[in-house]
């Protein structure tokens, strides 16, 4: 292998696996952060850190570095480039050079994030630094401002790419309703992340600008409006959600048609509905995350409403799942079992997020471990696991070799066990005890102790089940068995090709039939 | 077992033989570039040590600019073909990024200022930015112009009005400048106030995409004196001019004569 290849590579393959190994590594920071919080809050009083204000720069890269350093560019980084070129039939994607670009920004975003561990002041802001406190914080704001800024800007030049790229280089006879709904996600994700990361970019440009270049945009004694801040903020990241959400669906809805043996159920209804929907709301529900900074009622009553009415296209969206799975011939590989993961815990965390979307309900509520404990099920773990189970999916593609299907499913069953362990515990001392969130200590709240304890020990579980799926990757691509090009029978392009694919993926271009569907799988 | 090859067709050359994995290696020094420069910001404005700023930036310009350059020569007149559809999206984002500028504007004035333009603003020209406002059109014409001559095959007449095209906007520049110096000189600056804060970031955001227009043009000029002329980039190019006119209309009217 030569490095030089690798290091300096434009192709969308390669380039995806850099994006891959770098959202792992950040993956595997940002989770010692999270057990370090876990052992802290292990017992009443100081644990392992006497200074509260380490814990909440634990807090900030945990935060951080799982949104911005492990999530997005797994999703949008790794699994778009290695599979979208694949699945439309094309050599590469439209411009190999911004992809390299856009992946060796992220590793400099990355490198920027991880610095939080060197300098004398880090960051204490939590992800999402809100003013005012972040413009007068001894922290170093400006490494948060300036690590989201470089990894927006590399997430908008990955966008633009592939927009362009499934725009103009499917192959012939591909039309837009036979691409796969991954790619349909990834598209509906990209148009997201290029209207709001913008946004984003320019809220943490301008808490930079306050606190070192003495602008006033959060400073309400010179004119400044502090909740423009939390607007800007909200208006990329709750889409954010989305962004996570859409291409993590995808791949489990990938998983599960090949697993089924069944073609996508309700194809256009998954696609112009679930996923257009989404992309249509995304925009205006990020009020929701304000109902305690005060607004007035009609305002607040009208954002309950738009947020409930996104569970229409994503229940559009779990129907297809569910009925793709209807009467299909069901085998249960490592794959499969975490889309099933997805499923399941998804539906908690999306069930469990409409008391909070409701006004009267969600003022109880807000501020304390049951939000943590939604949001980690709707998207931290469910997202996690798609990543993981679309991993293992494709492994024998970009490895041509199997990893060890026992391990992976042992793996998974104890990761699984974990997380409920943890995020329902947190759910329940949230919405009991109104238990607040972010804070270093709970003397005041002896009767958490318990659950806290279960949760620290919940949170070594799921932590070991994480690692055994990673050494069964690298052990797998070392020395597994080979694969064969298409081990998992299924009809989708990225299958028709040779693992691991050569550069230019195939020795010339593939073009399709008008009876081929990437689900049009064969009676056995 | 389910599908065969019937219903996808590719040729069948031999699968060892393909072609050397692409490479390039200007977007890694270009990434790092941009590390240095944000390592600069840092030692700057967080840790005040103007010295190591500096040898940061020295590393910083000259890779970001080598990487272009050498980028621009790798890359000119090969696969543009959908780089104009790829701005664009750029434009959309762009464009996002002027109005979250704009919607903090519009927070302070309408929400929350008693009185507008609050204590300490000076009165800004009326003159000048009219006049702004008219080499920014004339610019935009006059490469719209020069778009065309070059389909027509005209590369001289091409190459004359896109020079024409740099001066222009060169004399925007200026004329910022000029105008930024003398509010600042009468003691108007972006600490000032709130309207301080709008007004410089406003012009100054829209001041970094002129300058990033005129530094494309110029490294597009640089191949096309020596007779290489790229349609995908020029088409590409002058639409993002485009873009930098239309919206100084928005800044013209909002922070000017508003």
């Amino acid at each position: 292998m030569n490095l030089k290849e690798w290091i300096f590579t434009t192709d969308h393959k390669r380039v995806g696996i850099l994006y891959l190994i770098g959202s792992i590594a950040a993956f595997g920071v940002a989770g010692i952060m999270a057990l370090l919080m876990r052992a802290e809050l292990s017992a009443i009083g100081p644990t392992i850190t006497a200074d509260p204000t380490t814990y909440n720069v634990w807090l900030y890269a945990h935060g951080a570095i799982m949104i911005l350093g492990f999530q997005i560019p797994a999703l949008t980084g790794f699994f778009a480039n290695y599979c979208v070129p694949l699945m439309i039939g094309a050599k590469d994607v439209a411009f190999p050079r911004v992809n390299a670009l856009s992946v060796w920004l992220f590793y400099v975003g990355v490198i920027l994030a991880l610095l939080t561990f060197f300098i004398p002041d880090p960051p204490d802001v939590m992800w999402t630094g809100y003013p005012p406190y972040s413009t007068i914080t001894a922290g170093n704001t400006a490494l948060y401002s300036l690590t989201v800024l470089i990894l927006g800007f590399a997430s908008i030049i990955g966008g633009v790419n592939f927009l362009t790229t499934v725009a103009f280089m499917r192959a012939p006879g591909l039309g837009w309703g036979k691409l796969n709904v991954f790619v349909w996600c990834i598209l509906g994700a990209f148009v997201m992340q290029l209207i709001f990361v913008p946004v984003l970019g320019s809220a943490v440009t301008l808490i930079s600008l306050d606190k070192y270049l003495g602008t006033h945009f959060f400073d309400p004694a010179m004119g400044g409006d502090v909740l423009t801040y939390q607007n800007l903020f909200w208006f990329y990241s709750h889409p954010a959600v989305y962004v996570i959400f859409l291409p993590f669906i995808g791949v489990v809805f990938e998983i599960i048609a090949t697993f089924a043996r069944n073609p996508v159920f309700n194809y256009k209804a998954a696609v112009y509905g679930g996923i257009g929907g989404i992309v249509l709301i995304s925009g205006e529900v990020w009020i929701h995350h304000l109902y305690v900074s005060g607004m007035p009622d009609w305002l607040r009553i009208g954002q309950m409403v738009s947020t409930l009415l996104i569970s229409v296209p994503v229940g559009l969206l779990v129907i297809s799942l569910v009925g793709t799975l209807y009467k299909g011939a069901i085998s249960f590989e490592t794959p499969m079992l975490y889309a099933l993961g997805v499923v399941f815990l998804f539906l908690i965390g999306g069930l469990t997020g409409i008391p909070l979307a409701i006004t009267s309900l969600t003022v109880n509520l807000s501020e304390t471990y049951y939000v943590v404990g939604h949001f980690h099920y709707v998207m931290a773990v469910a997202g996690t696991f798609a990543i993981f189970g679309g991993v293992y999916y494709w492994f024998p593609k970009m490895s041509g070799r199997m990893y060890n299907e026992l391990w992976g499913k042992i793996g998974f069953w104890i990761t699984f066990v974990g997380v409920n362990i943890v995020f329902w515990t947190m759910m329940d001392i949230g919405a009991r005890i109104g238990l607040p969130r972010r804070y270093y200590d709970y003397a005041q709240f002896p009767q958490a102790a318990d659950a806290q304890h279960l949760m620290t020990i919940g949170a070594v579980i799921l932590g070991v089940g994480f690692v055994i799926a990673l050494l069964n990757w690298i052990i797998g691509a070392a020395k597994g068995p080979k694969a064969g090009d298409n081990p998992w029978g299924s009809p989708s392009l990225e299958w028709t090709t040779v693992s691991p694919p050569p550069h230019g993926n195939w020795p010339s271009p593939p073009s399709v039939s008008e009876e081929w569907s990437p689900y049009a799988h064969g009676k056995r | 077992m389910s599908h065969g090859g019937e219903a996808v067709h590719h040729g069948h050359g031999g699968h060892d033989e393909h072609e050397a994995w692409g490479t390039s290696v200007w977007p890694f020094v270009i990434s790092f570039g941009v590390l240095a420069l944000a390592v600069a910001f840092m030692l700057q404005f967080v840790y005040h040590k103007p010295f190591a700023a500096v040898i940061a930036l020295g590393l910083g310009i000259p890779m970001i600019l080598g990487g272009v350059a050498g980028w621009v020569s790798e890359a000119m007149g090969r696969g543009e073909g959908l780089s104009y559809g790829a701005m664009g999206w750029f434009i959309l984002a762009e464009a996002m990024i002027f109005m979250s500028f704009f919607a903090a504007y519009w927070f302070m004035r309408l929400d929350v200022a008693l009185v507008w333009p609050p204590a300490g603003t000076v009165p800004l020209p009326q003159v000048l930015p009219l006049v702004m406002t008219a080499v920014l059109v004339a610019s935009s014409l006059t490469i719209h112009h020069a778009e065309h001559l070059m389909h027509a095959g005209d590369k001289r007449g091409f190459v004359r009005w896109l020079v024409v095209t740099i001066l222009l906007g060169a004399t925007f520049l200026g004329m910022s400048a000029y105008e930024w110096t003398h509010l600042i000189h009468d003691g108007f600056t972006i600490a000032t106030n709130a309207f301080g804060t709008i007004f410089f970031s406003v012009t100054g955001l829209h001041g970094s995409h002129v300058v990033v227009g005129l530094a494309i043009f110029v490294a597009g000029l640089v191949p096309a004196l020596m007779g290489n002329i790229s349609e995908g980039f020029w088409r590409t190019a002058s639409l993002y001019w485009h873009f930098v006119d239309i919206i100084w209309f928005f800044v013209v009217s909002q922070v000017y004569y508003w």
